[in-house]
């Protein structure tokens, strides 16, 4: 007798006008097992899931759900069938309590909001492991706890079949370890889990076995345990990629730009960094590590000048930039590049095309009232070119292009305006292995001209790689500096939680500097 | 069987031409509809309204004066919307901008007319409407970001608050108040066309182009190249587009605001000006309430200049044209433009959807 697939989906395809977004995709997971789905973006991975969640509809193809033959037409379809899928933006309403958000998709939820839904959904939640408050608005959340949520509210529906859509991209180290143990659980129990990531040794180690798209393209499916990162990244790209990250060693030259006892607040008025010392040199990459909100954006902010800077010294080629304006700092060649959560939000606007972006920083430098957009067009141009930016024209309007387009965009312009220091924040979010390494290339060759880097980054293995040092941040303050060769990820992980704090470690050392630090000769010159 | 929508990736510009039109023609059926329902043969109708009973007249060339008089108020305020607009700064406040334009207009009208010589009296005039709408404006603007209250609340409201010192001037009957007429008894607006008026240049007959006309279209040239190609319309794209991009590429944003709206509210001012210069007279409805269907206006074009210009010409032939219909049809009120209109916007708006969309049957074993 044939094998019974909790789910399997058969000559799925699905168009958006000319787009072929899925074609002729066979997809099959076993009940109790981890399928991990992977592919670059924009290879229909999330197309995929969303149709069997009900958001689209296939053009064509077949879905079968314990052997049935079963139409999805609607999210109600969708969880009927016990298919739950918890998407990568969170579907939550923000003044609603926790269980209000799990309460208000029931079937039979009555007239009358009733208090024991409270202690319902808190059993429930205990009966699965989690730990949640039911009262807790989820404006209050933390992202994990928003995930948290998501996951209580597909098995509270009941689903047999969860579907994950890059569920690690917004977690630490430690709270993705905490998710793969909730994962490994409700596979015990029989649930048929899929997960859609982008990070290889999170496949390796959570799933059972992988399917891989490339371009809409229904690739493989194999056991993970048969095969390796190398071999995934092949099927994924369809060519060789080297997966090491080259860190070029370069001689280093005196401090660029030196950060000393700076604090900074939030805009809630909370101090976001506390007192920080660090010195970034030319032909180096500095990456900065820490839980997402630990001032890393409050600092960038403030070396851009956006942010004032409650006390301390900012020292750029030895002049003092505390209190510049944005543009006067931008002059001196000092830029920065946030990709924030949303990827659009800060330093480009989405409506405007290409061209317009580009100018976006020096449109006032030309003389006379008119914008000069020949420059403009030309650097789009020689960025597009450089970048392999995959666009129809200059004058497409940047939210038409993908996310990879889009960073390479940002990324090309800061580069363009000729910078002896570059802040980049999260340079490679959500980005696929191709479009990553295109960034981490573009940056080594920054560094390689002697430009002094300061990264930003969430993965710490590629921080490893990348970054000559490494600095660690936890609530604001500096848990210590690191040679990115030296150190390992444990002493990182446990760096960031706040639970190894090398500056006290060392008590002649001071605060928040390497070993090799030339900060006193610096001073004694000066 | 079921269907689903589709996105469309490109919609050739014929096409959305074509849809454009087809929802005004559509538009216009139904209203042929509602005008056999009345009795009266829609033929006759269309054809009165948007000859403008110009077919057959000798006096067509007043006709033409007449209908420009109301297109350089509507054409105007639309234009200076759209600058507010493309900031997404939703200035609805443009009846309240232009009534206060009007007053400080027939104000100096009533106080210089007369005195100073007659151009220099309408360039105070025009200025001291672009002032006082300008404020307006920018007081709304300013607490806006000073406080971040909502625009649209505060320039709705405001219109109120314009709106009644109107009317408290037109009812007003005491001596102070030389707006009123001071020879009648019952409380009226006095008329100063006599005294002072935007000249009209001679165009070979007994037509003549008012000055506001030219000066409108050449205001629109003007607003079409600054919000294209100046650095100030780029950091007003920029400001509507992401304020924290904005920011964050060393933009004053406050100062980009307060600056837009106060030129948007100021250019209302001036329609204002226009529209009381040609009249000569204040009225509680001297807004012919421009100040929504510029809104509409604007929006309809998509914020462009060049079709602001258009679409206003064609609204005014359903305003001017239902006005002069409903004097051979008595059966139809002239409100009947107003239906039409508002059945106008609501096809476009749906063929705007198709343009964007298009909706796909679905095939066999797609399920």
């Amino acid at each position: 007798m044939a094998q019974q697939y909790a789910i399997e989906l058969k000559g799925i395809t699905k168009t958006f006008g000319s787009v072929v977004a899925n074609n002729g995709i066979n997809l099959n997971v076993k009940p109790g097992e981890i399928l991990a789905l992977l592919g670059e973006n924009g290879s229909g991975k999330t197309t995929l899931m969303n149709m069997l969640s009900g958001i689209y509809k296939p053009d064509s193809g077949s879905i079968y759900v314990d052997g049935k033959e079963v139409s999805i037409t609607s999210p109600e379809d969708s969880k009927r069938l016990g298919i739950g899928m918890v998407h990568q933006h969170f579907k939550l309403v923000d003044v609603f309590s926790a269980a209000d958000n799990i309460w208000m998709g029931r079937e039979k939820t009555g007239l009358l909001l009733k208090k024991d839904r409270y202690a319902e959904i808190e059993e429930m939640a205990r009966k699965f492991g989690f730990e949640i408050d039911p009262r807790k608005k989820v404006y209050n959340m933390a992202v994990s706890e928003k995930q948290t949520l998501e996951i209580i509210k597909v098995l509270y529906y009941g689903a047999k079949i969860i579907i994950l859509d890059e569920p690690t991209a917004v977690l630490t180290v430690q709270e993705i370890q905490k998710l793969f143990g909730v994962l490994r659980r409700m596979k015990e129990e029989g649930h048929s889990i899929i997960i859609i990531t982008h990070k290889l040794n999170e496949v390796m180690e959570i799933s059972d076995r992988v399917a891989i798209l490339r371009k809409g393209e229904y690739i493989t499916t194999v056991n993970t345990s048969e095969t390796n990162e190398q071999e995934l990244t092949e099927w994924m790209v369809g060519r060789k990629v080297d997966l090491n990250i080259p860190r070029v060693f370069m001689e280093k030259t005196r401090p660029l730009l030196e950060v000393r006892d700076v604090t900074i607040r939030s805009d809630e008025g909370a101090v976001a960094i506390d007192g920080v010392n660090f010195y970034i040199r030319g032909g180096e990459i500095l990456g900065v590590a820490g839980i997402a909100g630990c001032g890393q954006k409050e600092l960038c902010e403030a070396i851009a000048g956006l942010r004032p800077i409650e006390k301390g010294q900012m020292i750029h080629k030895g002049e003092n930039i505390v209190g510049l304006s944005p543009k006067t700092i931008l002059e001196k060649g000092i830029s920065m590049s946030f990709i924030p959560e949303d990827r659009l939000g800060m330093g480009l606007a989405p409506s405007l095309s290409i061209t317009d972006n580009m100018i976006l920083k020096k449109y006032s430098d030309c003389k006379g009232p008119f914008v000069d957009r020949k420059t403009g067009r030309k650097d789009a141009e020689d960025v597009i070119r450089e970048l392999e930016v995959v666009t129809p024209s200059a004058d497409t309007p940047v939210r038409r292009l993908s996310g990879g387009n889009v960073q390479k965009v940002l990324l090309g312009r800061e580069i363009k305006a000729d910078p002896n220091v570059i802040i980049t924040a999260y340079p490679v979010r959500g980005l696929d292995i191709n479009s990553s390494y295109a960034i981490y290339n573009i940056l080594n060759k920054q560094k390689e001209s002697g430009v002094g880097i300061l990264f930003v980054g969430e993965d710490l293995d590629v921080m490893m790689a990348l970054c000559d040092k490494i600095m660690v941040l936890c609530h604001g303050k500096i848990m210590g500096v690191v040679h990115a060769h030296k150190t390992t990820k444990e002493e990182l992980g446990l760096m960031m939680t706040g639970a190894l704090d090398l500056i006290y470690k060392y008590e002649d050392k001071p605060a928040g500097i390497a070993k090799d630090t030339r900060f006193g000769e610096q001073e004694e010159e000066a | 069987m079921g269907f689903h929508i589709v996105k469309r990736d490109n919609c050739p510009l014929w096409k959305k031409c074509c849809l454009y039109l087809g929802a005004v023609v559509l538009a216009l059926l139904l209203g042929a509809v509602l005008l056999i329902s009345l009795g009266v043969d829609p033929i006759a109708y269309y054809t009165r309204m948007f000859t403008m009973g110009t077919v057959g007249n000798k006096i067509a060339y007043k006709v033409w004066i007449n209908y420009l008089k109301e297109l350089v108020p509507l054409a105007l305020v639309s234009v200076a919307l759209s600058l507010a607009f493309k900031m997404r700064f939703w200035n609805i406040g443009g009846e309240g901008q232009f009534i206060l334009g009007a007053i400080s207009a027939a104000f100096v009208a009533f106080k210089a007319g007369g005195v100073l010589p007659n151009g220099v009296t309408l360039l105070l005039m025009c200025l001291a409407a672009m002032i006082t709408a300008g404020l307006y404006g920018l007081f709304v603007a300013a607490l806006k970001v000073k406080f971040g209250t909502n625009e649209t609340l505060m320039t709705l409201m405001l219109n109120y608050v314009a709106l009644y010192i109107l009317v408290f001037l037109g009812e007003a009957k005491a001596d102070w108040n030389f707006f009123l007429d001071a020879e009648s008894a019952r409380p009226v607006f006095a008329s100063f066309a006599k005294i002072v008026s935007f000249p009209g240049i001679p165009m070979g007959g007994k037509f003549t182009l008012n000055i506001c006309v030219i000066l409108t279209v050449l205001i629109g040239i003007l607003v079409y190249v600054y919000l294209r190609f100046t650095k100030h319309g780029y950091e007003i794209s920029v400001v509507g587009d992401s304020a924290g991009t904005a920011h964050y590429a060393g933009m004053k944003v406050n100062r980009i605001v307060l600056r837009t709206v106060f030129l948007s509210a100021a250019l209302i001012g001036l329609a204002a000006a226009f529209k009381v210069g040609t009249a000569g007279i204040l009225s509680t409805a001297i807004t012919d309430d421009v100040g929504w269907t510029g809104i509409i206006v604007a929006w309809l074009s998509q914020l462009n200049t060049a079709v602001i210009f258009a679409v206003s010409a064609l609204i005014c032939v359903l305003h001017y044209g239902s006005t002069v219909a409903a004097a051979t049809f008595a059966q139809v009120d002239s409100s009947f433009a107003n239906m039409l209109q508002g059945v106008i916007l609501f096809l476009v708006l749906a063929a705007d959807f198709y343009t964007r969309f298009k909706i796909v049957s679905d095939k066999k074993g797609g399920n």
